[in-house]
Parts: structure tokens; C-alpha cells; sequence
């Protein structure tokens, strides 16, 4: 099994002003497998083992909820856009379907 | 001197070349990306698009299975995405929206999906008027050369699309 699977790095402007609408990357390190490929010696199938369902929550609110299947890239780079109002929390979970979460979160601290 | 001339009036060439058939892909595109008309528009097949492949029956029962009848204007949405991906397996897609993120009247989804891969469904994002912008990036996998949509849901269940061609040299999907 691959090393530093669930770690994750979440990218956040350096200064956040209130009202501000910002953008936040995120990375985590995960493999992807979509069940389809083939170990080339061994000629079995790799099982499917890929994240499928990502939440935010800001606060207490679920304000992002996504989908995934297994055609997102290995690592999976995503980004979405917040407006800030508060100083709260950010909350991303990622679930894959063997049951691992993975969870960071970050606070946010408007000017 | 001349040398010089010479590839000048060469990048020029490539270039309007490159601008007209990328505008005859996303014209094409544009055309069959609506699954219920009759399909007049996009009957003409050139040769770039042959090579892309058309519009699969697989991705119309998708769409219809997602959406149902409704029609899918082609407005309102942008989406960046590389016109040649070297690599199929990390493809950026960014897809962003200029419609309002107000509480009743908000991008309450948003949809990727590429044709040609063995699943079209690639990703939903479900948004709330917390997120101020509709606005989403994500890196994808592509086996071939496909069309790539994104399709925007409001929470009034309108919907609205872009397509985009993407070129792929090398498949991401395994196998």
C-alpha cells in the first residue's frame, strides 16, 4: 500500500477580509484506483479504491457536498470558492469506499 | 533576415489554422451537446470530429437518465480545460459560473461529465449560497480524446452547459 494515503495539504489566501469571496485548494494523497486496471506480471485486476464523496462544512453548515467517481486523478487536486462572513472552522472530509475519512480543518479568521 | 520572415509568417499560418479548427471542434461541439433535438446540426461530421468521436448513444441515455427532458442552455457557463492533455490520467478542469449565489436563487449543482470514458459521470458538487461564486476545479481522468461538459443546475432547475474538447495523447484510465 502506497505511503501517506489521507495526507492533506488545504491552501487558503494569507490575508481574508469579511465579505471576501476566496478560493480554497485542497490536495490529498490518495490513490484513485478505478478497478479497471491490471497488475502487468500478476494479470489481476487491482481492486477499485478511490474517494467518492467529499464534504465542507463552514461552521456547523454543510455548504459543499460532491461526488466523485473513479475517473477523478490519482491525489485528487480540488478547489472551491467560499464567501466569508465569519470566524469559523472549514471542515473538509473526504470518505473512500473502504471506509477510510480523512478530515482536516482550518480556521478561518477574518479581518 | 528572411529566415526570420520566414517561421514569423509560419507561426502566423499555424496559428489561424489552429484558431479555425478549434472554433469548427467547439462549434461541432456546441451542436451536439443538446441530446433531444433531431441531431440535424450535428450530423456533419469533419474530420477532426470523426476523429474525436461523435456523440455516443451511451452519454445521450446518461444525460436523459440525470436530467430528463429538460433542455440545457448553453449559456452562463465558462470552463477551462487544456485543449491537448499530454496526460490523460491529470486532466484540470475548471468550471466557473456567472449566475447569482443568493439564498433562493443559487447554483445549486454542478455535473462533469466526458463522453468517451467507460463511466461518463465524472463528478457532481452539490453548492450552497454559502460558497458566494459558483466556481470549481477538480483534475480528472480521460481514456481518449472526448468532449468533456460541465452542466450547471440552479436551485429554480434550470440548467446550463459548456463542452469542451480535450485531446488526449495518453489515456489515463488503466487497462
Amino acid at each position: 500500500m502506497p505511503q501517506g494515503i489521507g495526507k492533506i495539504k488545504i491552501r487558503l489566501p494569507r490575508t481574508v477580509r469579511k465579505g471576501q469571496i476566496i478560493t480554497v485548494k485542497t490536495l490529498i494523497i490518495h490513490p484513485m484506483e478505478t478497478g479497471l486496471r491490471k497488475n502487468k506480471k500478476t494479470k489481476k485486476k487491482i481492486p477499485a479504491y478511490y474517494i467518492n464523496d467529499v464534504s465542507v462544512y463552514y461552521g456547523d453548515q454543510l455548504i459543499t457536498h460532491e461526488n466523485w467517481s473513479i475517473a477523478v486523478s490519482a491525489n485528487p487536486f480540488m478547489s472551491f470558492d467560499l464567501k466569508v462572513d465569519k470566524a469559523a472552522p472549514l471542515k473538509i472530509v473526504w470518505k473512500d469506499i473502504k471506509g477510510g475519512i480523512y478530515q482536516k480543518t482550518v480556521q478561518i479568521e477574518p479581518r | 533576415m528572411k529566415k526570420n520572415d520566414f517561421s514569423h509568417s509560419r507561426r502566423e499560418f499555424l496559428k489561424k489554422t489552429g484558431f479555425a479548427s478549434a472554433a469548427l471542434l467547439s462549434f461541432s461541439a456546441l451542436s451536439s451537446v443538446i441530446p433531444l433535438g433531431n441531431g440535424k446540426a450535428g450530423n456533419w461530421i469533419g474530420p477532426r470530429e470523426a476523429e474525436a468521436a461523435p456523440v455516443k448513444e451511451d452519454i445521450k441515455d446518461k444525460l436523459k437518465a440525470t436530467f430528463g427532458n429538460r433542455k440545457i442552455e448553453m449559456s452562463h457557463v465558462t470552463m477551462k480545460a487544456p485543449i491537448i492533455a499530454e496526460n490523460g490520467a491529470v486532466v484540470p478542469v475548471n468550471i466557473s459560473s456567472d449566475l447569482p449565489m443568493e439564498a433562493g436563487n443559487y447554483v445549486k449543482k454542478i455535473y462533469i461529465f466526458v463522453d468517451n470514458n467507460s463511466n461518463p459521470f465524472i463528478a457532481s458538487v452539490d453548492l450552497s449560497p454559502a460558497n458566494g461564486r459558483a466556481a470549481f476545479s477538480l483534475r480528472i481522468k480521460m481514456r481518449k480524446t472526448s468532449p468533456v461538459r460541465a452542466i450547471v443546475e440552479t436551485s429554480k432547475g434550470k440548467l446550463y452547459g459548456t463542452t469542451k474538447i480535450v485531446k488526449v495523447t495518453i489515456g489515463g484510465c488503466g487497462g
